[in-house]
């Protein structure tokens, strides 16, 4: 049995380029009796669908499900692929796209996802193939796929850094435009239970319950893990607009140092990793930025694509 | 970093089970007179539990009008917590028969129900005792609801520390919390078999399985139905405690209508115990 993660991308320019690659991936995972699971859009779904063999043996999932957000991508391929196993693949292939959505605001925590899967699905026999549309791709999305692929067009990827590297890289405060006004809030060291209550107060007639109390949960954990595991003041400031909201927690020190944090449940007992990963599944989007100051978790609520 | 969270009284003020703080025995007596005259004014039949002896007390409270006639003609009395109540740890069942017998007593003599102040800290004071007594909290609370009962424990601060005062605050539905953010007491058998309200996050985790092992809800068909239509927040580390206490029963615990984020969290952490369902 061949063990370990073949992280491949495939920057393609055309419909034909596209299929000129993914078909011949897909048959040759069928025809050698391997799982063949593919997540895509609509668009490109019917694509391969029409060019793949009638009863072609290949799962299609919804990619707009699948790729809802990096933690829960994760935690779905990781219980795939643990059943595919468990029932006896020895090679599973898998290709899938994200969608141009998420090259915005939100390109932070996928680029994160890229970089962290070459572990989080390392222990299984897995091929996947991730393609990315060149004509709708910015560059800086681009420079990250390169330095989180090992291969590229069936090629060793010079360029590739491994997640242990890249995702300890030093990023930036998200440049969401709700923080171009004034934070509805600003609190300094306030109780879990205070973070709680004014977020909920803030939030509420900007986001629906089910989104607010996601956020509050989210902004729990992460006043919870600022206050034991941080340096203080931990300071809370949180915007609003229209239907989204976006909450900053910051504490004095450095921040959790497990790269895979947020991503995977358990992480090297890094105290904090459950709630951090709760709160990656509970927000449309999630950055973790340092500067002078400190650390500090940025989490929003909130359709996602209001501010692509 | 702490700030006083308000956690409200779960049930009306009277026909309930209340939580009382305090800090010296003449305080307790000063609080305990309104409530029990107001019970003497309802036509029902009042006790005040003290831990000092009955005699000093009793005079004392003779001399406040009604409770000097209402000695005089039964209506209101004084008891020794360890002569005439209970010594050593509690037990649980007995003590809430005897409970039972004296409402029907009171009843029977033509009130319109009982109503108890106990200075019950002569009970609470080592863990064998407090184990007893937490069960006893829940299932006198399970008595008390719906019948025409108003019960009060009361502890003294300076005896106990704020963390073992929060642990036996919150198994009642109305009073002092101890600064504990969260209830959890006992409903109406038809209702399911507990009430979890308030808020249970970091700071409520310990209390919270101290409490619930204390409460011992037991399963039935397999089941502990949790009314959480009151619980405004819920972490994972109180799921997590849940689900342990489900699995060490074989059962579910059966959450219904808490916030709307449980029931993903719960789907995120696997629970294979707890099921969340909307408020029926």
């Amino acid at each position: 049995m061949t063990v370990g993660h073949l992280h491949e991308a495939l920057l393609y320019d055309s419909d034909e380029h596209f299929l000129s690659v993914l078909v011949p991936f897909l048959i040759e995972g069928v025809a050698a009796g391997q799982p063949t699971v593919v997540s895509y859009g609509p668009h490109r779904a019917a694509l391969l669908r029409r060019a793949l063999p009638a009863g072609s043996p290949v799962e299609f999932l919804d990619g707009g499900r699948t790729y809802a957000g990096p933690a829960g991508a994760i935690r779905a391929y990781r219980d795939l692929l643990g059943g595919l196993v468990a029932a006896g693949a020895t090679r599973i292939r898998v290709a899938g796209e994200l969608d141009p959505s998420v090259f915005g605001v939100r390109w932070d925590w996928w680029a994160r996802y890229e970089s962290a899967v070459n572990h989080a699905y390392d222990e299984f026999p897995l091929w996947t193939m991730c393609s990315y549309d060149t004509r709708v791709t910015p560059e800086r999305v681009l420079d990250d796929i390169r330095r989180t692929h090992a291969r590229i067009a069936g090629e060793p990827n010079a360029t590739y850094t491994p997640p242990e590297t890249f995702l300890r890289e030093p990023r930036g405060a998200p440049q969401d435009p709700l923080r171009r006004g004034t934070p509805l809030l600003d609190l300094l060291d306030p109780s879990p239970a205070g973070a709680r209550h004014a977020v909920r107060d803030a939030g509420l007639g900007h986001l629906d319950e089910t989104d607010l109390e996601n956020l509050v949960l989210s902004v729990s954990e992460a006043v919870t893990n600022a206050s034991k595991y941080g340096v203080p003041p931990v300071r809370v400031r949180c915007w609003a607009g229209g239907h989204r909201v976006l909450v900053a927690v910051g504490d004095a020190g450095a921040g959790p140092t497990d790269p895979f944090v947020g991503l995977l449940p358990v992480v090297s007992g890094e105290p904090g990793g459950l709630g951090l990963w709760i709160t990656f599944q509970s927000c449309s989007n999630v950055v973790l930025s340092r500067d002078g100051d400190g650390f500090t978790l940025w989490m929003a609520a909130g359709p996602p694509d209001a501010v692509e | 970093m702490t700030s006083p969270v308000p956690v409200s009284d779960v049930r009306e003020a009277v026909g309930s089970h209340h939580c009382w703080g305090f800090d010296d025995r003449a305080a307790l007596e000063f609080r305990a007179r309104p409530f029990l005259r107001a019970g003497l004014a309802a036509g029902e039949r009042v006790w005040f539990v003290t831990a000092d002896a009955v005699e000093p007390v009793a005079r004392r409270w003779s001399g406040a009008e009604p409770f000097g006639s209402a000695l005089r003609d039964g209506s209101a009395r004084v008891l020794s917590v360890t002569a005439d109540y209970v010594d050593g740890p509690v037990e649980p069942s007995a003590q809430v028969e005897a409970f039972a017998g004296a409402l029907a007593e009171a009843l029977a003599a033509g009130h319109t129900g009982l109503r108890v102040v106990a200075d019950a800290t002569a009970l609470v004071r080592t863990p064998a005792q407090r184990q007893a007594y937490g069960r006893y909290e829940y299932l006198v609370d399970r008595f008390m609801a719906g019948r025409p009962v108003t019960g009060v424990c009361a502890f003294d601060r300076r005896e106990l520390d704020t963390g073992t005062f929060g642990e036996l605050a919150c198994l009642h539905p109305c009073g002092d919390s101890g600064g504990v953010a969260f209830r959890v007491h006992a409903s109406a058998p038809a209702d399911g078999a507990l009430v979890l309200s308030g808020e249970l996050d970091t700071a409520g985790q310990a209390p919270f399985a101290v409490a619930l092992r204390r409460a011992a809800p037991r399963p039935v068909d397999g089941e502990i139905v949790v009314d959480a239509t009151g619980l405004r927040f819920v972490d994972h580390r109180a799921l997590r405690v849940l689900e342990e206490y489900a699995r060490e029963r074989g059962a579910t615990v059966v959450l219904r209508g808490p916030v709307s984020s449980t029931a993903g969290l719960v789907t995120m952490l696997g629970l294979a115990c707890v099921r969340v369902e909307p408020a029926s």
